[in-house]
């Protein structure tokens, strides 16, 4: 059975928002968020995105799972990527530049010579703004978006209804997988089965996770012909469908439209046109390092 | 309906093979359906209702592809050349497992789902969607979530979704698979309700003894893909085999009279109460701080030579019970101790060794290339040395009498083998304990009674634990029976103790069966509680 994210309704000022608008806003962070490397311009729109955040009243405890993967995904795209190899900065970061250990640092008594420039740090600082602000956007639809709204939100965008609908479900079979996950590590751990205890190599290790990934592969087909069969048993597809979840536009869904269009207008062509959203290092970052 | 009118469905002369079969599914099939008719197809598994059902509803060709000839005239319509969407506003089909059929996030999502595919405006489907949902009786469940209702709503809410179409066939696929007998009851009643209101039903069931109360007009019996009997229940009752279908218990008595006694001695040692295997002391818990508590209160002791059947409605925490015993949940409050340790001390893999925990689906469990792998796959994680791994392989694999798949992919078997596999894999870790959640959920009446009678019969466990909503299960083969009631005990001990009050048992969403009644009545001559055969032997 497809289950939902953990939404409940609070009486946030985001539960008030239509989806469309929320939807429109997010996307529009999204574009103007990518168009910039500058580092006024990301600041602000993270300052803009934390303000969203709060609009939905959601807790730690609730939003910490998605928090862990992101967190999870920084720490490999900025400390191993950007920092370490130096991979992420290609292209935006120019070649060369200051050293922050110019003499090397010494770790238990040795100095170590390690070729990080206060540019790439200064870069994985701008990443750091850029992907928590997209995530802080995203990460707060699952909780705070009536899961009923989904398929009705994207048809009125100017989705085909079947593309709709499908969406929709595509977005619940996330934590449907989840839960049929944890039946299978459940039903294998019963088995004698630990994760914790799968060793050797990545090749490996992903080998001895077949006890759990075919199981839930094969439910999840197995799942999806019952979703068709189900869709098909009650004309689904067959001609142009009407939506139950009814969608208004209120005042504050104008003013949030209205500024999602100053936001990705103002972000590409300040970008695009007027060539301001260059990666550069603020000069006091520089003298933090004299 | 005048004379002249067409019947709802005729079928005459239909055969189906799947394109990926050699053997066709069903041959030569021709029926009728009248309004206000319930038809009752009966059958062992695998003998073609649900490719009939699939024919009808149009599923086949839509979605199945294969070899398919004759005819099927919905309302003296072909359905050959008929939309899918067309058929459903003509014939509504309820599935098996409502869990697979329900689409919405929400009761009344769900239930507009047809009606938003028909492009029927907002208001029409909430008056079309609320109706359905009064109609059920569950117009209150209109905005809760489909994932957190019980197992007997979630049916009820997709008839609700079937019936908003308002169709006038109405075709279902063993309704009352995964219904606690008192929500079977009632669903069976509301088919009556609906077929006395001019609604054609064709019902496949294998609780046939269960249907038979709601007397259906016609009953047909299938068998390898043809038709066997097409007549009325008095008809079925005298002709069918009453091994392969679950009859009422006074006719499987007048049958069996004749037959030699059926032996069934089971292998359990005797009761030592000297130590418990398994303990609960005060109980409870809830899955998460903000969800309201699942278990209250349980304070349990399994001893050696037990047989312990747990009876309760859907939803009153009978498989969150058993999950506490194997630590793959820990109470929030109390303690739950498994050979004198607490479990909160023991993962789970350390407590397999105790006890083997059967899950009520095998997919959600068997990945091996092999069911030789399969079966080595407990015994390896336990540390078992090789030639133990072969040896418990050997023994479990005769235990379920597979011994010619050994090598075949286990998800390549029926649905009823690979219950055996699953089974098996548990088997091989040679447990003490052996836990089973709904054993026989989806097997036919003939399966599932040869391989309850071959676990109770298989040396090695100390105690056997199975949950059940079959009341004549619990009665045949526990010695001990535990009734969880909204996640309390609310009774336990030996079936006579346990089932004598037929108010009670109706409080707790049990339903007296024809197997109980006569058990009851024979009891001062018996002793003990029997099957309908063992009886038979005991009449005068």
């Amino acid at each position: 059975m497809l289950v939902s994210w953990r939404y409940k309704y609070r009486n946030s000022p985001m539960d008030h928002i239509d989806p469309r608008a929320r939807w429109i806003f997010s996307f529009a962070f999204l574009i103007a968020a990518t168009s910039t490397w500058n580092w006024m311009f990301l600041l602000t729109y993270f300052i803009i995105a934390l303000i969203w955040y709060r609009l939905g009243n959601t807790t730690w405890k609730e939003t910490r799972s998605g928090w862990r993967l992101v967190l999870f995904m920084l720490f490999m795209m900025i400390v191993i990527n950007t920092i370490i190899t130096g991979g992420g900065a290609g292209g935006v970061v120019p070649p060369g530049g200051q050293l922050v250990w110019p003499n090397g640092f010494n770790l238990f008594g040795k100095t170590v010579h390690f070729g990080l420039t206060i540019e790439r740090l200064w870069f994985a600082i701008c990443q750091i703004l850029r992907v928590l602000g997209i995530s802080m956007n995203f990460i707060l639809i699952p909780y705070t978006m009536d899961a009923r709204s989904y398929g009705a939100t994207f048809s009125s965008l100017g989705m085909p209804d079947k593309l709709a609908y499908t969406t929709e479900l595509a977005i619940r079979f996330i934590p449907s997988l989840a839960r049929n996950f944890s039946v299978t590590m459940d039903a294998q751990r019963a088995r004698g089965f630990e994760l914790d205890d799968i060793k050797g190599g990545i090749f490996s290790k992903i080998g001895r996770m077949a006890p759990l990934m075919i199981p839930v592969t094969m439910n999840a087909i197995l799942s999806s012909e019952d979703i068709a069969d189900a869709m098909d048993l009650r004309g689904f597809g067959q001609g142009k469908r009407t939506w139950l979840y009814e969608l208004r536009y209120h005042r504050w869904d104008y003013v949030v439209l209205g500024f999602s269009a100053i936001l990705i207008i103002g972000g590409l062509v300040a970008s695009y046109v007027l060539h301001l959203g260059g990666f550069v290092v603020p000069q006091f970052f520089y003298n933090l390092f004299a | 309906m005048a004379e002249t009118d067409p019947l709802p469905l005729v079928i005459r002369d239909l055969s189906f093979q799947y394109r990926s079969r050699t053997e066709p599914a069903i041959v030569d099939i021709s029926l009728e359906l009248h309004p206000g008719e319930v038809m009752l197809l009966a059958g062992s598994s695998g003998c073609g209702k649900t490719t009939l059902l699939r024919c009808i509803n149009g599923l086949i060709p839509h979605s199945y592809r294969g070899k398919l000839s004759g005819d099927i005239l919905i309302f003296g319509q072909s359905n050959a050349g008929m939309k899918l969407a067309e058929i459903s506003q003509k014939v509504g089909t309820l599935l098996q497992d409502p869990e697979r059929q329900i689409l919405g996030s929400y009761v009344l999502n769900e239930v507009c789902f047809g009606l938003e595919n028909l492009g029927l405006p907002r208001e029409e489907m909430i008056r079309r969607g609320e109706a359905a949902l009064e109609r059920l009786h569950i117009l209150h469940l209109r905005d809760k979530e489909t994932f957190g209702i019980s197992g007997g709503e979630k049916q009820k809410v997709a008839l609700a979704g079937v019936l908003a179409m308002q169709p006038k066939i109405l075709l279902l696929d063993e309704p009352l698979a995964s219904l606690d007998p008192a929500s079977a009851r009632e669903a069976l009643l509301l088919f009556r309700e609906l077929a006395d209101q001019g609604m054609a039903i064709m019902l496949v069931e294998h609780r046939v003894e269960d249907v038979l109360t709601i007397e259906p007009e016609r009953v047909v019996y299938m068998e390898a893909g043809r038709i066997c009997f097409h007549g009325d229940i008095q008809g079925l009752v005298q002709v069918v085999d009453y091994h392969k279908i679950k009859l009422p218990a006074q006719v499987v008595v007048e049958r069996a009279k004749s037959e030699p006694q059926p032996n069934f001695e089971p292998a359990v040692p005797q009761l030592d109460t000297s130590k418990p295997l398994i303990e609960f002391q005060q109980v409870h818990f809830r899955y998460h701080d903000d969800a309201p508590e699942v278990l209250h209160n349980i304070n349990l002791k399994i001893h050696a030579g037990e047989v312990i059947a747990i009876l309760g409605h859907n939803g009153s925490g009978k498989t969150t019970l058993v999950k506490q015993a194997l630590g793959l949940l820990k109470p929030t409050k109390g303690k739950v101790f498994l050979e004198g340790v607490e479990t909160q001390a023991l993962t789970v893999a350390k407590a397999a060794r105790t006890i083997g925990y059967v899950f009520q689906s095998p997919s959600q469990m068997l990945f091996a290339p092999t069911v030789k792998e399969e079966l080595s796959f407990g015994p390896k994680n336990l540390g078992f040395d090789q030639e133990t791994i072969a040896q418990n392989v050997q023994w479990a694999i005769e235990t379920v009498h597979l011994e010619d798949e050994l090598l075949t992919p286990p998800l390549a078997l029926s649905f009823g083998q690979q219950k055996r596999v699953s089974i098996a894999s548990v088997l091989s870790m040679r447990s003490r304990i052996l836990m089973m959640d709904e054993p026989t959920a989806g097997q036919d009446y003939w399966n599932y009674q040869a391989f309850m009678d071959s676990i109770l019969q298989m040396p090695g466990f100390d105690s056997i634990i199975f949950i059940t909503h079959d009341l004549d299960l619990a009665l045949i083969y526990a010695n001990r029976i535990i009734v969880l009631f909204d996640g309390e005990i609310v009774a336990d001990g030996k079936q006579f103790d346990v089932l004598q009050d037929k108010q009670k048992i109706n409080q707790w969403r049990l339903v007296a069966t024809s197997l109980l009644e006569l058990n009851f009545q024979m009891y001062p001559k018996t002793g003990k509680f029997l099957r309908a055969e063992a009886l038979a032997q005991l009449l005068d």
